[in-house]
């Protein structure tokens, strides 16, 4: 088959594109990368700007994981992102699956809850005051459960198994399969795509845990990468004229950017073959 | 059969669920309605603690013995955790609590936070709060009223002053401790290297700082042959400008002060025009940087190091500590910073204005303390203690007697494992002498703090004045600011400045402000000569 010119400029437009697109987004982190493994003086002779580091040092991340609090935040955020994942997806499975039955009881009065929660929100202080009344503050829970169900994510999930064909639900039952076991060993293993998408979504919010640390936790052991990381980086933006404070070199700054984000960076490819089917298959009934 | 199964599974797991949920719910109404009329101070937070003390030693049920936790809330970064954190160790030694000091990077977290706790009942026994929230949270009978205790606060007033005392009080009420005053950190610093490779000298009037300006930017200073430097960089207007608009006479914009013994503001001062107009002069030349408006946080130092700018206003510690040195040394071996007295002008010389009404910080106590009066007795304790001269106020100074510094006579003298406890500021909670503290901790600094401190300033009053209602601050400062941009850089004439002052009063309520600042600091005893 003969390409046509105009096809063929198409694609080289197309793909300049996308090359445009992906330096836009490559930049930056190259910038934050190189900036986080270059001697600070190297930095400022260079104007402040650094692409391809030449003077390449690791003390930066020396100094943060030996001397910071950052190695404490990071078993934190890491706890809460493994349990919290782990609690997100049982709860939210355990109630999408249910609700997308449609011979379900009510289910419509159900589902309104729902919906209702995902437009109405009960506001930052009686939130604040149902943690604290249920003993939650101050705890590593105080991360994890008020935001244990994601209403969204229910609906997310609701639909896919909507769109599980309702045969194989029949050949089970027809082999005597209970429903525990129709949820387990059907539903769940054809459940993959969707699952790790909610799970990547429940699990990249669970590692950005910044809010509910700085509202419901006042232990500085409990506290979370990102505030902790956040404390880094505002300390540059401070012009608090205290002489006592230690501003953070650049290098410092970036190197705790760079700590922050690897993990979820790296995370990220393995799932994405799953995030577009799922992504997809939430919306679409087949 | 099997569907009624399906559907009996189903219905039970979600109305599980949603158990789960209406019953958290129901939890929360009932234990807050339990325990919001005990109103009991150490809530849910602390409660789990002094339980297990308690247990732990059964005798101490009486008062005095009990160790008591303690909670304190500020602004501020850097804090250890808690088993590193070796003033918190020493406090807890010396009051018999167990303190735990929670500090919040930034400022808007914070309020956030503070807001959150107020509302809920979750108070700190301990927080800093700003002047606005002060006057907010005292009318809504939030805070502790100080008054009838100062006299089991007298070690804390003592050492913050008479004058520091009433910047606390709200209605001839006091409802915060404010801290001890600071001294100002700014000057004007020059690139001592390039003024001797263009034989210049220190500007003394600003025409002088005009013309080195414009010989620091077309005349190469660093000798590298490209026109890639300017001459002066700031933090915005204000801050590039403020010894120059201290040479007509005039305070920051939108600052009040007493001129020939009259109150005064910035803006309506008759020299501001003038001082518009310099500065218009000086931007045309091209000599100051061009991104000036931008320089947000610490964007004019990092201009500076850069070799970028030959003078820049900042304060000391961000120019002459050690790290810093390191970094414009990095850069380049040769550069050398200087200090320069403020330029003089029509009205003299003054480096900038200096608020002489404000507080570095305030702390205040809730109400619900008073309910409990052993724990209200630990945190007069921590305030008088961290202002005893001979005991805590050394421990949250300088850290450890014997470790982090030595007595030699009446002499404090660091040592080298000072730099351990340099977040002990934070536990500040009452400040500290600023300058002998400055200059003990700080030695190879000492001549910089001395001469930042010795340069006369305008001394501004805004701190006393309390913002009238309906006068949105936040408005009319950024009006203000966006004008007097224009007015510099030209988009604006000069003419039209009565122009702006109309808008300002009419449309920014700005004559509300001006009202009240009249009619308080006027009642102050200020402007009345």
């Amino acid at each position: 088959m003969v390409k046509g010119l105009e096809d063929r400029l198409f694609n080289v437009l197309v793909y300049a594109v996308l090359v445009f697109c992906a330096l836009l987004a490559i930049f930056p982190i190259l910038y934050v990368i190189s900036v986080s493994i270059t001697p600070f003086g190297e930095v400022l002779r260079n104007g402040g700007f650094i692409l391809i580091p030449r003077d390449v040092t690791f003390s930066a991340y020396k100094t943060l994981l030996t001397q910071s609090n950052l190695p404490q935040a990071f078993k934190v955020t890491v706890l809460i992102t493994v349990v919290g994942t782990a609690v997100n997806l049982i709860l939210t499975g355990l109630m999408a699956y249910p609700l997308s039955r449609k011979n379900l009881p009510g289910r419509r009065i159900f589902l309104l809850m729902i919906v209702f929660t995902l437009i109405f929100s009960g506001g930052l202080i009686p939130t604040y005051l149902i943690v604290k009344s249920v003993g939650l503050i101050d705890s590593i829970w105080a991360m994890i459960l008020p935001n244990a169900i994601w209403s969204f994510n229910v609906l997310i999930m609701k639909s896919f198994f909507e769109g599980l064909p309702e045969e194989l639900f029949e050949s089970a039952r027809i082999d005597g399969a209970k429903e525990f076991r129709i949820l387990f060993q059907i539903v769940t293993p054809l459940s993959v795509p969707v699952i790790m998408t909610i799970g990547l979504f429940y699990l990249v919010g669970h590692w950005n845990e910044f809010f509910q640390a700085i509202f419901y936790v006042t232990d500085r052991t409990l506290f979370p990468l990102q505030v902790i990381v956040r404390e880094i980086l505002m300390q540059s933006q401070q012009t608090l004229e205290n002489a006592d404070n230690i501003t953070p070199t650049q290098t410092l700054q970036m190197a705790s950017v760079m700590i922050a984000s690897l993990p979820v960076l790296v995370v990220y490819p393995f799932i994405q073959k799953y995030f577009t089917k799922g992504m997809l298959l939430g919306s679409i009934k087949g | 059969m099997s569907s009624k199964s399906i559907k009996r599974t189903a219905l039970l797991s979600s109305i599980a669920l949603l158990g789960a949920v209406v019953s958290g719910c129901g939890n929360g109404g009932d234990s807050e309605a339990s325990s919001s009329p005990s109103n009991s101070p150490s809530s849910s937070s602390s409660a789990s603690n002094p339980a297990s003390t308690d247990a732990a030693t059964p005798q101490a049920t009486a008062d005095s013995g009990k160790k008591i936790k303690l909670e304190v809330i500020e602004t501020g970064n850097n804090l250890p955790a808690p088993d590193q954190d070796i003033i918190k160790k020493e406090l807890d030694k010396a009051l018999n609590v167990d303190f735990n000091l929670t500090v919040y990077a930034s400022g808007d977290d914070y309020k956030n936070q503070l807001n959150v706790r107020m509302a809920s009942g979750n108070f700190p026994d301990l927080f800093a709060l700003d002047r606005q929230q002060l006057i907010e949270f005292s009318k809504q009978g939030l805070l502790l009223d100080l008054t009838p205790y100062m006299d089991r606060l007298k070690q804390a007033s003592e050492f913050i002053g008479e004058e520091n005392v009433k910047k606390g009080a709200v209605d001839g009420k006091i409802y915060a401790i404010s801290k001890s005053s600071q001294i100002p950190y700014n000057t004007y610093f020059i690139r001592k290297d390039w003024l001797d490779s263009l034989n210049l000298e220190v500007p003394k009037t600003i025409e002088d700082l005009k013309t080195v300006a414009a010989a620091f930017t077309n005349d190469d200073p660093d000798k590298n042959g490209k026109k890639d430097t300017f001459g002066l960089t700031g933090g915005e207007l204000n801050g590039a400008f403020a010894p120059v608009f201290g040479a007509f006479g005039v305070g920051s914009p939108g600052s009040i002060y007493e001129k020939d013994g009259k109150l005064m503001n910035a803006l309506y001062d008759p020299a501001m025009k003038d001082a518009l107009a310099f500065i218009k002069e000086m931007i045309d030349t091209g000599s100051v940087d061009p991104e000036l408006l931008a320089n947000t946080a610490l964007q004019h130092q990092e201009k500076a190091f850069k070799g970028q700018a030959g003078i820049v206003w900042i304060d000391w510690p961000n120019m002459t500590k050690e790290n810093m040195i390191e970094q414009i040394k990095a850069v380049n071996p040769k550069a050398e910073w200087i200090q320069m007295e403020p330029p003089a002008g029509p009205a003299g010389k003054f480096d900038g204005s200096w608020e002489i009404g404000n507080t570095p910080g305030r702390y205040a106590i809730p109400k619900a303390l008073e309910k409990d009066p052993e724990k209200l007795q630990r945190v007069f304790d921590l305030l008088n203690y961290v202002s005893d001269p001979k005991g805590g106020s050394l421990l949250v100074q300088f850290g450890v007697e014997g470790t982090h510094f030595t007595k030699d006579g009446d002499k404090i003298v660091m040592t080298d494992k000072a730099g351990e406890v340099g977040y002990s500021w934070l536990y500040q909670f009452t400040g500290r002498p600023e300058m002998s503290y400055l200059q003990t901790k700080f030695v190879p600094q000492a001549e910089f703090i001395k001469f930042a401190n010795d340069q006369p300033r305008i001394q501004t009053l805004n701190g006393f004045v309390d913002l009238p209602e309906g006068y949105v601050a936040s408005d009319a400062d950024r009006y203000i600011k966006e004008e007097l941009a224009k007015f510099a850089y030209g988009q604006r004439d000069l003419g039209e400045y009565d122009k702006f002052l109309k808008t300002l009063e009419t449309t920014m309520k700005y004559k509300l402000f001006m009202d009240a600042a009249q009619a308080q600091l006027t009642a102050l005893g200020y402007g009345n000569k």
